[in-house]
């Protein structure tokens, strides 16, 4: 069985004018030096405020009247429609059928990269919102009046999303993986019906909660997307569309009970899916064989292996982080370790970013050239529609040099950090009042920002 | 003569680990030195 190249291993560097992991030495530096910098320059705290200026309320009128909106949702229902269809209904080759790539692809590395740009473009398009908000609205007109909901637990905050984020990536990486001689793909059909199990879970937990408070916690798709969108500079507000500082918005979005989770869970899942094939693949292989001696099948010894790692990975991710916050408390004035973990998780959303962009980033550019050729026009991949012309199309994998790939990877990690770092002096600055203390504290988040960058040069040159 | 360089590649995993390693060195000899004169200073305060 065919399967996608998931593993964006897809080049391999050619000649490095110097080692790779020299990168990971400059990186560091370039880390080091940003936080000295901000040390000397950065003496009060500018993201508390987002400094929101109103566009033209012309343009919020157009672009978020309720023509716009029915027009957004139909658009998100409808493509919704197509994916689960051609899952179901199309071939169980992973790479023809337009269900894998357009999942797992488009939307799942697409809207992270426009969302940090454009702010949260998933709202409007948010399938499970609009049939929601359609359903109260046919409710509220039937009954006369708003279907009764119950209150959200509030302790429960956004774990609901960073399970189910992990159990996304866990469905791609895991569950349709190959490695120890096995080759499972990930199949079209299982993607179709898991879509459909999806929506039925999202639409009931939107009926006991309501759409806006299960989107803004518990919706796997809007929790993600709308990370990433918090480092937007545009941001609605009462209505209006307008502009903020950049990265302001990121300040105050983990104030939420299981935020830091999510953001983890975006870290380690990357992460996971880059070590995979590269630096865990000897260990997994190792651990596949051994359970495989001891009864299991191939197929269950392998998913059982990669999800042990896959969970590793988190923890360490996770403990890595603790460790710095832990360091930070140790620093005269600090507050309480609980308001540490939640106030620093922000400081993680550039560098979960950074990590897709130099993960997926040529994945992403050599399979939107099949997306928007071949299987657009032959969505089921049967061969047997050619609905704009462009069947016969096909991927120029000459698009992006190797060694450019590799320039990308290294921008997007060492931006990544040097945001937050930015982020995190920034809010030390708010916590502790003498700017020598808030620099003080910082030491430990320098420290998780350098071994996030070489772990992640790592991982990008043990499988590139 | 071959040196025997086959499984380099198996230990370069340190050469990423380093600078993580000099990092932390750095910033634990720093709160301790912090330490340390937090605690002279807090001595020389008691003793005026």
């Amino acid at each position: 069985m065919s399967y996608l190249p998931l593993a964006h291993a897809l080049l391999v560097k050619e000649d490095l004018p110097i080692p790779a992991w020299l990168f990971a030495w400059a990186a560091s530096i370039v880390l080091i030096a940003s936080f000295f910098a901000l040390s000397l320059a950065w003496r009060r705290p500018r993201f508390e405020q987002e400094g929101w200026r109103p566009w033209a309320a012309a343009l919020s009128k157009v672009l978020l009247g309720p023509p716009m909106q029915v027009l957004c949702g139909a658009i998100g229902v409808f493509l919704l429609g197509v994916g689960v269809y051609a899952g179901l209904e199309g071939t169980e080759a992973p790479d023809r059928n337009l269900a894998v790539t357009f999942l797992f692809v488009t939307c799942w590395i697409g809207f992270p990269f426009f969302s940090a740009l454009l702010g949260d473009i998933f709202r409007p398009f948010n399938p499970w919102r609009a049939i929601g908000r359609l359903a109260g609205g046919g409710f509220r007109l039937l009954a006369g009046q708003p279907a009764g909901r119950l209150r959200y637990p509030e302790r429960l905050g956004r774990w609901p999303a960073a399970l189910g984020l992990l159990a996304f990536v866990w469905l791609e990486v895991v569950y349709g993986s190959t490695g120890g001689g096995v080759a499972v793909g990930l199949d079209p059909h299982v993607v179709g019906r898991a879509a459909l199990y999806y929506t039925a879970y999202t639409l009931a937990m939107m009926a006991l909660f309501g759409v806006e408070a299960w989107c803004e916690r518990g919706e796997v798709f809007s929790v993600y997307f709308g990370m990433f969108a918090e480092l937007s500079p545009l941001s609605v507000k009462d209505g209006r569309l307008g502009r903020r500082r950049l990265l302001s918005g990121a300040a105050h979005w983990a104030t939420i009970p299981g935020s830091a989770a999510v953001v983890i869970a975006s870290l380690s899942s990357t992460s996971f899916d880059g070590a995979q094939e590269g630096a865990f693949k000897g260990p997994i292989e190792d651990l596949f064989n051994k359970l495989s001696d001891a009864g299991f099948g191939l197929v269950t010894a392998l998913r059982l292996s990669d999800t042990i790692f896959m969970a590793l990975t988190f923890a360490l991710i996770g403990l890595v982080y603790l460790v710095g916050v832990r360091g930070m408390g140790g620093v005269a004035g600090s507050p309480s370790q609980r308001k540490l973990r939640i106030g620093f998780a922000h400081s993680l959303i550039p560098i979960a970013l950074a990590y897709l962009v130099a993960h997926y980033f040529s994945l992403f550019v050599y399979q939107e050239q099949a997306q928007f050729t071949y299987l657009l026009s032959d969505p089921l991949g049967t061969a047997a529609t050619d609905l704009f012309g462009t069947a016969s199309g096909g991927v120029d994998y000459k698009v992006l040099g190797a060694n450019a790939v590799w320039y990308v990877q290294v921008a997007a990690l060492v931006i990544g950090h040097v945001l937050g770092l930015v982020l995190a002096h920034d809010r030390a600055l708010v916590y502790w009042s003498d700017y020598r203390k808030a620099t003080q504290s910082q030491y430990w988040m320098l420290a998780v920002m350098v071994a996030f960058t070489c772990f992640g040069l790592y991982l990008l040159s043990s499988t590139a | 003569m071959t040196l025997p360089l086959a499984h380099l590649g198996h230990w370069l995993w340190i050469f990423y680990l380093l600078p993580v390693l000099i990092v932390v060195a750095g910033v634990l000899r720093s709160s301790w030195l912090e330490r340390r004169n937090g605690r002279s200073r807090h001595r020389e305060g008691r003793s005026r």
